[in-house]
């Protein structure tokens, strides 16, 4: 029986095409009933998410009349009448696994290696196997695709390191900190990346937040999001010996902290190490700070750039992952009860 | 007493020698651990350093079994149980697969002990009987042995916090991929190794004026032992006040830990050579 993949992503289809093609939760369980009793597909699942609506499928027919009633099937449900280019793609046998564990391990996302799809695509499966739409094949094929995210995972660099400015700060927060929890952290201006970080440090663990802002209504507004409290502008100093993190970025013209200033502050904090996090342009920290003894000081560009690189890494990485997947597949499509020709994949005519 | 003779299999120093052998190949290993950044859990530095130690703690038993009490009792054991000590205790702390990595600062320090260990004339061949007749003896030994290893212990943490800091501090993508634990822990684990190590030399030379009364033969005044040991004592006591109560922390308290450890390493053989209260 061939297996199929037929469905539209981000890489080829706008957001304005794929919000008409969107399922919601609520309607997936009738739309599959419909789908089989339309197309003859003897298991089918619906994986709906903002980037991606696929339909996955075995079926009892040979592979081209199948893939063109399931195409039928997707056009006509959300009744879709205008010309179509190369929005719809669909893939079969060994190539449609392939897509399918490409999927699951977060290759073939917006952000390259994130994790949030295989938790999507689990929640689809237990949607389809719940209301009976799975049988033999598609649950050998799916519990496969979740094995081999696992090793995917575990084996290989493509989910190590942050690809956003956020997440690269809290990770550099982590390697100095073994529990934010118990380092207070000091928001200095409170734009919009500084919001972000601000967030991506609490999601993290951090509790403690102070926020300063020339605009003391916006520090109390976040502060009270972040569950912190918010600080005159002038009086940031004052609370500078219990800080460890300080994420700065203001408007201000000049260095609000210079090293002279900070020397005097460290005395006052017994040389504890601190996290200084300048995403301000101009900068708000003294260059020179990063100098001082027990201080770690980052830039804009310098989170830039390890995420960047992080970003290249997993682009290296995804090739070995390639790899690992196409051997995977075609392990797996004798083993399913799959017939299919490995290396088809069927337009979108 | 001679115990290097026999058949060689049944000679402790082959097993310590093969052991010795694995302890090189997991240091030069650790290079290329080192040069990767310690990017994965690496289970193939902590397997050369069990067997390793396996092959260690089958020559220490052979060696005690024949003397029938624990085997420090020249230059030569007493190094082998320095090695030992920090390699059982990193094979405890490396079940923790965070933690594991340790073993690439851990393998070249035991090398270095073990290499040195090995020299012909730091196994000097007991007179009649080995030298520690009673238990108040091995036990002397066995704790300031003991602190040895957790100051050796403690360099290897304050080598991996001087790792870390200054990939953080140059910004040095490592940093953020290796597996090291934060800085702060490093720190922490320097910190409380390096009293354990004090707490186990201190009850160690407490003992000094019993095994005095025992031996009253023995010429304290006369043996540069009593000054090199007060000294080292005095330096780490030094170490932990000024990092406790003078906030020498950071990357200060992680060169004196090395730099201590470095001074115990270098001069501690010499002295014992010197000892006539340790010469067997």
């Amino acid at each position: 029986m061939p297996f199929l993949v037929i469905g539209l992503s981000h890489h080829s289809s706008p957001v304005t095409m794929r919000e008409r093609f969107a399922f919601s939760e609520a309607a997936i369980p009738d739309a599959l009933e419909k789908l089989r009793r339309q197309t003859g597909a003897a298991e089918a699942l619906i994986l709906s998410t903002c980037n991606r609506v696929e339909i996955y499928a075995v079926t009892a027919s040979p592979d081209p009349p199948a893939a063109a009633a399931l195409r039928k099937f997707l056009l006509d449900y959300h009744r879709w009448e205008e010309p179509l280019e190369d929005e719809i793609y669909c893939h079969i046998g060994a190539r449609g696994l392939e897509h399918l564990f490409q999927v699951a391990c977060g290759l073939d996302s917006m952000v390259l290696g994130e994790t949030e799809i295989l938790g999507q695509v689990k929640k689809a499966y237990e949607l389809a196997l719940r209301h009976r739409h799975t049988g033999g094949s598609l649950n050998k094929i799916f519990q496969r695709a979740f094995n081999v995210a696992k090793q995917i995972r575990t084996e290989t660099n493509i989910q190590r390191g942050c690809v956003s400015v956020g997440s690269v700060a809290v990770e550099l927060a982590e390697k100095i900190f073994s529990s934010l929890g118990k380092h207070p952290v000091l928001v200095i201006g409170a734009g919009e990346t500084g919001e972000k970080t601000a967030r991506a440090l609490w999601s993290r663990g951090a509790r403690n937040i102070l926020v300063s802002n020339r605009s003391h209504e916006r520090a109390l507004a976040l502060a009270q999001e972040l569950g912190g409290r918010a600080i005159p502008f002038d009086d940031w100093a004052g609370e500078f010996p219990a800080i460890d993190i300080v994420l700065s970025s203001t408007a201000a013209p000049q260095h609000i902290l210079t090293r002279a200033r900070l020397e005097g502050l460290m005395k006052a904090r017994k040389n504890r190490p601190l996290l200084l996090i300048d995403i301000a342009v101009p900068r708000d920290i003294d260059p020179e700070i990063k100098f001082v003894e027990n201080v770690y000081l980052y830039n804009i560009d310098d989170l830039q750039e390890i995420a960047d690189n992080h970003l290249q890494q997993r682009k290296e990485e995804a090739a070995r992952c390639q790899a690992l997947i196409r051997d995977k597949a075609r392990a797996l499509l004798p083993a399913a009860g799959l017939i299919g020709r490995p290396d088809l994949a069927v337009g979108n005519g | 007493m001679n115990y290097g003779n026999g058949v060689l299999w049944q000679n402790p120093r082959t097993y310590f020698l093969l052991a010795v052998i694995l302890y090189g190949c997991s240091a030069v290993y650790s290079i290329f651990l080192w040069r990767r950044g310690f990017r994965r859990d690496d289970h193939i530095n902590y397997l050369l350093l069990l067997a390793g130690a396996a092959l260690h703690t089958w020559a220490m038993i052979q060696r005690g079994l024949r003397f029938d009490r624990c085997p420090v009792n020249n230059l030569y054991e007493a190094m082998t149980f320095v090695a030992w000590t920090i390699v059982a205790a990193y094979l405890v702390i490396g079940l923790i697969p965070k933690l594991r990595h340790l073993g690439a600062f851990v393998a070249p320090i035991i090398f270095g002990i073990g290499v040195f260990a090995l020299m012909p004339a730091l196994d000097v061949p007991y007179k009649d009987q080995p030298q520690f007749r009673n238990g108040l003896v091995s036990l002397h030994a066995a704790l300031t042995l003991l602190s040895y290893g957790a100051f050796g212990l403690s360099s290897v943490a304050a080598l991996m916090y001087l790792t870390l800091e200054h990939d953080l501090k140059f910004h040095k993508l490592r940093a953020v991929l290796s597996l090291l634990p934060p800085i702060d822990r490093l720190e922490k684990i320097t910190s409380r190794l390096l009293w354990a190590g004090f707490l186990l030399l201190t009850a160690g030379l407490a003992f000094i004026p019993f095994l005095v009364k025992q031996r009253p033969e023995l010429r304290l005044a006369a043996d540069p032992k009593v000054p090199w040991s007060l000294l080292v004592w005095l330096l780490y006591l030094g170490l932990l006040v000024l990092h406790s109560r003078f906030a020498q922390s950071g990357r200060r308290f992680a060169w004196g830990a090395i730099g201590a450890f470095t001074f115990v390493l270098l001069t501690f053989w010499g002295v014992n050579l010197l000892s006539p209260a340790h010469k067997f």
